[in-house]
């Protein structure tokens, strides 16, 4: 668990990729939660990335459907992040709205915040879609 | 299992919910709100845990005064339940210990869950379904319009 | 993964008569059809027969809820579930796939 805004994002590695380390925004967004939860289950994500190596790549994952009233605490855990950490969207609601893209209390994609470095679709996406889309994360264009 | 349900006057509301509490009721499952045009509904679920046996209590409400008791003092969890209902519903509940808005602090605007409410997102974004090639070169035979819209959205924005 | 896996939804472009209603029914409106009409002699017939001709089948996955009703509702079967994942996209608008990208995603003829 790291220390930051208000200890709500929780650090793992991509296990297909370890120099990867994934900050997922623990916020409890949803049914897409589950997926990534799901995702360290099957060891797709180790959970061993609290100490960071000077190497890793860091990226931080919002899965879930953002409320405009949970949208501050989402920009608090960008804000705490080094300049520049691509941020990767996982799921049709943390991507636009999705199921949710005619309701007035649900931003239409956490890109109103924070510019989207990949974009992973689905509802929810497969544990497997988030590997995926991690390893095609352009990392050379984000840093 | 099907829940007993009960339609009580307005009046009644609270002393219905105080009643129930004390044979046992003492659980509050749910507390919402249904448009039925000129009235509003606002249901209850309470629960007898030992049970597990279920009322479901509603009234109505004028849609142009709709106003009810709080059940907060009877029941602590309808506090975020009431401040739903009434956000969504344009709902005051009087006695409410803390009335804001629960989902859209910032701009509450229009109570979202009135059928009349138009939904910013359905207006702003034009419907792919309004194409209609089975009459292209015939000249449009109906109007289609999105499921669940009402019939005047769209003129009231078009122009 | 199974077969059926929901990853991505298949067009079948031939079979697709361009009758719009998944595009009606699909809760996000994330489906977008463009079609024409055209007249097709048949020998035989007396009169030619007015037949959509489909331009452009777009889906936003993006927006797409997964919900499958697109696949239910068409009486053609024209849509069907495959099992891609990989299908991120670095811009919002590579997640809109057209009508060869949705054809290459099926499974069988
Ligand atoms: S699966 Fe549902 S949301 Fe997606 S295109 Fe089909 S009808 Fe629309
Ligand atoms: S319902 Fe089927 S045939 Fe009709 S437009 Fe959609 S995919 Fe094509």
């Amino acid at each position: 668990m790291m220390a930051t805004a208000g200890e709500q994002v929780r650090a793992y590695r991509l296990a297909a990729e370890p120099g990867t380390r994934v900050l997922v925004a623990s916020l409890g967004l949803a049914c897409c939660a589950m997926e990534v939860e799901s995702a360290v289950r099957l060891g797709l994500l180790r959970a061993d990335a609290d100490a960071a190596d000077p190497s890793d790549r860091t990226v931080l994952l919002v899965a879930g459907t953002v409320t405009d009233a949970l949208a501050p605490a989402v920009r608090a855990i960008v804000d705490e992040l080094p300049a520049g950490t691509p941020i990767v969207s996982f799921g049709a609601c943390a991507g636009t709205g999705g199921p949710y893209w005619d309701a007035p209390t649900v931003t239409k994609g956490v890109d109103q915040l924070v510019p989207v470095a990949q974009y992973i679709p689905g509802c929810p996406p497969r544990p497997e879609a988030l590997v995926a889309g991690l390893l095609a994360l352009p990392f050379g264009v984000a840093r | 299992m099907s829940a007993e349900s009960r339609t009580v006057a307005r009046e009644a509301w609270e002393e219905t919910l105080g009643d129930l509490k004390a044979q046992g009721f003492a659980y509050l499952d749910l507390l919402t709100a249904i448009d039925r045009g000129d009235q509003i509904e606002v249901v209850a679920h309470v629960v007898e845990p030992v049970s597990a046996g279920q009322i479901r209590v509603s009234t109505r409400v004028p849609a142009v005064d709709p106003r009810l008791a709080t059940a907060t003092q009877l029941f602590p969890a309808a506090a975020w339940h009431e401040r739903e209902a009434a956000e969504m519903f344009g709902l005051v509940f009087d006695g409410h210990p803390d009335p804001r808005p629960l989902l859209r602090r910032a701009s509450p605007g229009r109570p979202p869950l009135r059928t009349a409410t138009v939904l910013a997102a359905r207006v702003a974004v034009p419907w792919p379904g309004a194409a209609d090639p089975e009459s292209a070169g015939k000249g449009a035979r109906r109007r289609q319009l999105p499921p669940g819209v009402p019939v005047d959205w769209l003129d009231e924005t078009s122009t | 993964m199974s077969p059926v896996a929901h990853g991505v939804i298949a067009l079948l472009p031939e079979a697709c008569t361009s009758c719009m209603i998944c595009v009606r029914e699909c809760p996000t409106w994330c489906i977008t059809v463009e079609s024409h009409a055209e007249q097709v002699g048949e020998p035989g017939a007396r009169r030619p027969r007015t037949v959509s001709i489909l331009d452009r089948f777009a889906i936003d996955f993006g927006l797409c809820m997964y919900c499958g009703i697109c696949i239910d509702v068409c009486p053609f079967d024209a849509l069907e579930w495959a099992p891609a994942i990989d299908n991120s996209a670095a811009n919002r608008n590579d997640l809109v796939h057209d009508t060869e990208r949705l054809a290459g995603w099926r499974m069988h003829d």
